[in-house]
């Protein structure tokens, strides 16, 4: 309370004398609303880090540690480097690693040269823009189980619309979730069909932002639509790019529902995603050593993506920072 | 400049018109599927009939009545009411400090927040369910609450610092001045001002609480607690998946967020676009 009536005290004091430039405040009275400001956010902090930073470091100290399930819990004993050992030699983790980043890059890659392509159209388009926006928010906004279950009825063997256009375009009656490569695909197009639009919303919006006066000077200069495309409108939209690989591959290091409801992670292990190998194994196989530890590697991963990406950021969060 | 002047029927059939009617098929088609599925009758459900054959609100009964759907929903409906709630006091409280108070070590705090908000959730997973478990909250509102709102503040304190440092100063010091207190300073005068982003923040939690899996998944595996996803994602019997019965409550779970995201589009769209990451 005293910090916060010498705080007012101090403003009425100055609002005497208009004139003078705003003065420094006092460093007394800085440290008082530095307090104030931990005291703010500390509710926040704290939830954070109990939720975040202290089960992290604890999957940390499992994964280092030879664990074993009893009676009531488990009981950690001694370190050991085995769990990290058993992953670099386990194909298990390499082909869910593989699969997790073959997905990927193909997703975000599709994802990005479909949405680029809708947004400049919608840039284009005079009237009802804003309703195009709420429909492309529409698949962003559901749930991804739901979309899981649509599609896996769509691609049903027996009664599934997709089996009926394959057959009818003459391709057979393939088993879509059954065969490998075909679930592989079938993931990546509803990934594909949820995704797609959020990428256009956010390139959208950075086409809206690109001055206008660039364009004025390439069409006097007699640029094509094509060049001026790749040589003003895409270099300028890098950092919105950017921003949208790094926000999808980020979020696809933690596939988890779509393979877990349409696939289950197979045939096989074919569609397993780092984060259900992470799920099986503590939750199905009670491994929570080697569970542990794919959870910390993929963490590890998208760490090192992060710190990488933060190069393309500070110079945004730098201009913030008072 | 941009937006050549077209005439005749070149106005309503052109490459702009076509591409964007494309767009519209391309997310609409699906999602057509999903609703006429929603009220087909069980014998239209096993051929790719278009249309269905009848209208029939089986399935939306079935949902409610053979299955639990209504406890689905009002679980889903506590947990993210609560969750958004708490997100959005405790992320105002933070973000009007770290954006208008003299702390030091406020930037390494808003960057390991940043780091924080992309951290995938499987890497927490084990632990907070042993822990969930010590204290027995395991089949619980807070169970979902607790780890919901914890990554959802992230996001929303960096959006809501953002409004917070644009207020100019005079308005707050106008409220000090006026002898309020700093917590009242933050109700009536800076709270205002950051009401768009307290829309976006609130829209972003509402849907990833709305659509969250693994944590409902992992945590809450009881019928009586479990959430939409979870209980959507385990309709599946013995012989049959019973797709209608699905449908049904895919319908009925996706029209609030529908709705609610088409209300505050606009900052859904400014969340997305100037988000946690440009700062």
């Amino acid at each position: 309370m005293t910090a916060i009536s010498s705080a007012s005290g101090q403003s009425a004091a100055g609002q005497v004398r208009p004139v003078v430039p705003p003065v420094p405040r006092p460093d007394i009275n800085r440290k008082r609303l530095a307090r104030m400001g931990w005291g703010f956010s500390a509710p926040a902090l704290v939830v954070i880090a109990a939720v975040t930073i202290f089960p992290i470091v604890y999957s940390v100290i499992m994964s280092l540690n030879n664990v074993t399930v009893t009676g009531s819990g488990f009981s950690l004993d001694g370190f050991t480097f085995s769990n990290y050992n058993l992953l670099l030699h386990a194909s298990l983790w390499r082909d869910a690693l593989f699969f997790t980043v073959y997905y990927t890059v193909v997703t975000v890659i599709v994802e990005l040269v479909l949405g680029t392509c809708i947004a400049l159209v919608l840039e284009r388009l005079v009237a009802g823009r804003g309703y195009m926006m709420a429909l492309l928010l529409l698949p962003w906004s559901m749930i991804t189980v739901i979309n899981a279950e649509l599609w896996a009825y769509i691609y049903n063997g027996t009664y599934g619309v997709a089996d009926y256009i394959l057959g009818g375009l003459g391709f057979g009656h393939p088993v879509i979730l059954g065969t490998p490569t075909p679930a592989i695909i079938g993931l990546m197009i509803a990934d594909i069909w949820k995704t797609t639009p959020f990428v256009a919303i956010i390139v959208l919006a950075g086409l809206v932002m690109l001055p206008g006066d660039v364009y004025e000077a390439a069409e006097m200069d007699g640029a094509s639509g094509w060049y001026t495309f790749w040589r003003i409108t895409l270099p300028l939209l890098r950092p919105t790019i950017a921003l949208a690989v790094i926000f999808r591959v980020l979020q696809a290091f933690g596939l988890f529902d779509l393979p877990y409801v349409m696939t289950g992670g197979g045939p096989g292990t074919s569609t397993q995603s780092l984060a259900i190998l992470a799920y099986n194994a503590l939750f199905k196989n009670l491994a929570f050593g080697p569970g542990a530890a794919v959870a910390t590697s993929t963490a590890l991963l998208v760490l090192l993506g992060c710190l990488a990406s933060l190069r393309v950021f500070r110079v945004q969060v730098g201009q913030e920072g008072n | 400049m941009r937006n050549r002047k077209r005439v005749g029927w070149h106005k309503y059939v052109n490459g702009v018109t076509i591409s964007t009617l494309v767009t519209v098929l391309f997310i609409l088609i699906p999602l057509y599927w999903l609703v006429a599925s929603s009220f087909k009758p069980p014998n239209d459900l096993n051929n790719a009939r278009l249309f269905p054959s009848s209208f029939s609100g089986g399935n939306y009964s079935n949902a409610f009545v053979g299955y639990d759907f209504g406890i689905y929903f009002r679980n889903s409906l506590i947990v993210t009411l609560a969750t958004t709630a708490l997100v959005l006091v405790l992320g105002t409280l933070a973000g009007y400090a770290l954006g208008r108070l003299p702390m030091r070590g406020k930037f390494t705090t808003m960057v390991i927040l940043l780091i924080i908000s992309v951290f995938p959730a499987v890497a927490v997973l084990a632990p907070l369910y042993l822990l969930l478990r010590e204290i027995g909250w395991l089949n619980s509102y807070q169970a979902l609450i607790l780890p919901y709102t914890a990554f959802n503040l992230p996001f929303a304190i960096w959006i809501l610092r953002n409004y917070m440092i644009g207020i100019p100063k005079e308005m707050e010091e106008t409220g000090r001045i006026d002898g309020a207190s700093a917590l009242r300073t933050v109700w009536s005068i800076v709270l205002p001002q950051a009401l768009p982003g307290l829309f976006t923040a609130g829209i972003f939690c509402f849907t990833a609480c709305w659509t969250e899996f693994l944590f409902a998944l992992t945590f809450n595996s009881s019928n009586n607690f479990r959430t939409i996803p979870v209980g959507i994602a385990e309709f599946g019997g013995n012989f049959q998946v019973p797709y209608g019965t699905i449908f049904a409550a895919s319908v009925v779970a996706t029209v609030p967020i529908g709705i609610l995201v088409f209300i505050f589009r606009k900052f859904v769209v400014s969340g997305l676009t100037s988000g946690a990451v440009k700062g």
